[in-house]
């Protein structure tokens, strides 16, 4: 009977809903869908069969415990077809272990899907290369969270079984999570953000940035390249890995949209972008496009303002 | 400590248009400039401070073609002491380049304690070659690494980002891989001198070829496309300051301003 294996991400007993687009696509694929996870969490639909492995929540979740986990599921159930992982931290991570540590073929960040043709993103979703497998399987795909969670099952019940491994004394163990704390302004609850991105240019913008802030009423914060070189502090970080956010206005000026940074403003009420290139993403997620220069139009309207 | 960190060159589209060529499966590449990866400009910073704290040598390799030698000058540039190219044309599979990194390693007898990536490359995006490369050596691997907050006999302890501002903190043995997320350190300034100087000490080239035979694609990229065009933004037009005079207001009926 052939099967797609999908690794559930669980963490501090929270399901979490990326998960749903690994089931999503696994049920597009066809076979049938068997979902590994950890024991602590239950109460989960959406496969044939789902395999409750007998480990603390972080062990599942370290690439070197899934080797051995997998091991057995193949000793159980024979070859799976597909094994799907999220692609968030814990995909990007285990996935190619896995990949590598089988010898098994590899796509990453699937977001499309249709007749064997999987499309992923290039260059931050400038273009997407749509690829095929031409070998036998297994293969290992990641899925990008939001692209196949309206095509996971909601109903049925699916059978129950229990998995129990021996690890060892692994080479690679979790100690703990780290949040880090901060006396800054929690940008989730601003109504109004000023967001600034890699169109930024240099650290001797910034101040003037601070200043239209100012005079607009605006909460500034950034996307992830400005707080990579440490121009705005990590607590003011929109997108996956920092802050998602729901303002009224969310006015982006020179943030081309990764999809990361998509991820964590797209609900705003209204968003407005600044760009001086008309292929940007984030134009495609924007209410409002200003096409030009960002700095140019930071002078303006703090002359507009009267801000100088 | 032993180091080996690879680096990738790629071209980039920041502030270039993209246009996909006739055959539908490549990238028009003739007017993008060409740079080193962002992620390994951090990957490389990282390796030539652990050298410079702890001792031994930081080894660059690059997958790719001669101009790729250009991200190896650079490495060296910054504080790396040898300097590998692996020449291979068609290399679009991640797992292909494992292999032949993991080949270049084993032919060449390259002792290590810690393989450094980035996490991913601005090009193709696929997050995964760290990953692969570890699990065919059989070694440790961690991808997401923000902070490598202590080096102990035999491990380390490092911190992975994970989503919505968490992340974890993990103890891993040596030798092993890490893939580093960039804004973990702030890559050194290298002066067009100083990578003129880097020249001057060799670099290895080694042919794929000699690496791996009878490798047969596994995957194949059949086309590449533009993204879906949804609705979008609607373009506000007119000169600048009827422009900027237009966004105020729509600020004003939004009720933020």
């Amino acid at each position: 009977m052939s099967y797609n294996l999908c690794f559930a991400e669980v963490r501090e007993g929270r399901f979490e809903e990326r998960n749903l687009d690994v089931l999503g696509l696994s049920r597009l694929l066809g076979d049938q869908t068997f979902l590994l996870l950890p024991k602590t969490c239950g109460g989960v639909q959406g496969a044939e069969r789902v395999i409750e492995v007998d480990l603390k929540e972080e062990d599942f979740l370290s690439p070197l415990c899934l080797v051995t986990v997998i091991e057995e599921v193949k000793k159980r159930h024979g070859d799976p077809t597909f094994l799907l992982f999220p692609h968030s931290s814990f995909g990007m991570d285990a996935a190619p272990y896995i990949s590598g540590y089988f010898g098994l073929p590899l796509l990453t960040d699937l977001s499309s899907q249709s007749e064997g043709l999987f499309l992923k993103s290039f260059f931050s979703e400038k273009v997407f290369g749509g690829f095929r497998f031409i070998c036998p399987p297994p293969f290992v795909l990641t899925v990008r969270s939001g692209a196949f969670k309206r095509f996971a099952k909601e109903e049925g019940t699916p059978e129950r079984e229990e998995m129990k491994v021996e690890i060892g004394e692994e080479k690679r163990g979790f100690l703990g999570y780290v949040i880090e704390e901060s006396q800054d302004v929690d940008i989730a609850k601003a109504d109004f953000l000023l967001s600034i991105g890699r169109g930024v240019g240099t650290l001797e913008e910034i101040p003037r940035y601070e200043l239209l802030a100012q005079k607009l009423k605006a909460t500034l914060c950034a996307s992830r390249p400005v707080i990579d070189k440490m121009w705005l502090p990590k607590s003011r970080q929109v997108g996956i890995s920092g802050k998602t956010v729901k303002p009224k206005v969310y006015l982006a000026m020179g943030i081309s949209g990764s999809f990361q940074h998509i991820q964590g403003m797209k609900d705003a009420e209204c968003i407005i972008a600044v760009n001086r290139d008309p292929n940007a993403p984030i134009f495609q997620y924007s209410h409002f496009g200003v096409l030009e220069d960002m700095h140019r139009v930071r002078d303006i309207l703090l002359e507009l303002l009267g801000g100088e | 400590m032993e180091v080996i960190v690879f680096v990738k060159r790629v071209p980039s589209f920041e502030d270039e248009e993209i246009r996909i060529k006739e055959d539908g499966r490549t990238i028009d590449l003739s007017g993008a400039p060409f740079k080193i990866n962002d992620w390994d400009s951090y990957a490389l910073e990282e390796a030539v401070r652990l050298v410079e704290q702890l001792g031994g040598a930081a080894t660059a390799i690059s997958i790719g073609s001669e101009e790729d030698d250009e991200v190896l000058r650079r490495a060296i540039a910054m504080g790396a002491r040898h300097g590998y190219l692996i020449r291979e044309r068609d290399l679009l599979e991640p797992i292909k380049r494992a292999m032949l990194a993991r080949s270049l390693i084993e032919k060449e007898g390259l002792r290590f304690d810690l393989i450094l990536t980035g996490v991913q490359a601005e090009d193709d995006q696929f997050a995964s070659f760290g990953g692969i490369l570890a699990g065919l050596l059989r070694i440790p691997s961690a991808s997401m690494v923000v902070a490598i907050e202590e080096v102990k006999e035999g491990s380390l302890v490092v911190r992975r980002e994970i989503e919505g501002g968490v992340q974890e903190r993990i103890r891993i043995s040596l030798p092993c891989l890490l893939s580093i997320q960039t804004g973990i350190n702030q890559p050194r300034y290298v002066s067009i001198m100083g990578i003129r100087r880097a020249s001057k000490v060799e670099r290895k080239v080694i042919e794929g070829r000699d690496l791996i035979s009878g490798y047969e694609e596994r995957v194949r990229l059949e086309r590449f496309s533009y993204p879906e065009k949804r609705e979008g933004a609607k373009i506000l037009k007119g000169d600048l300051h009827q422009i900027c005079s237009e966004l105020l207001r729509i600020l004003r009926e939004k009720g933020v301003l």
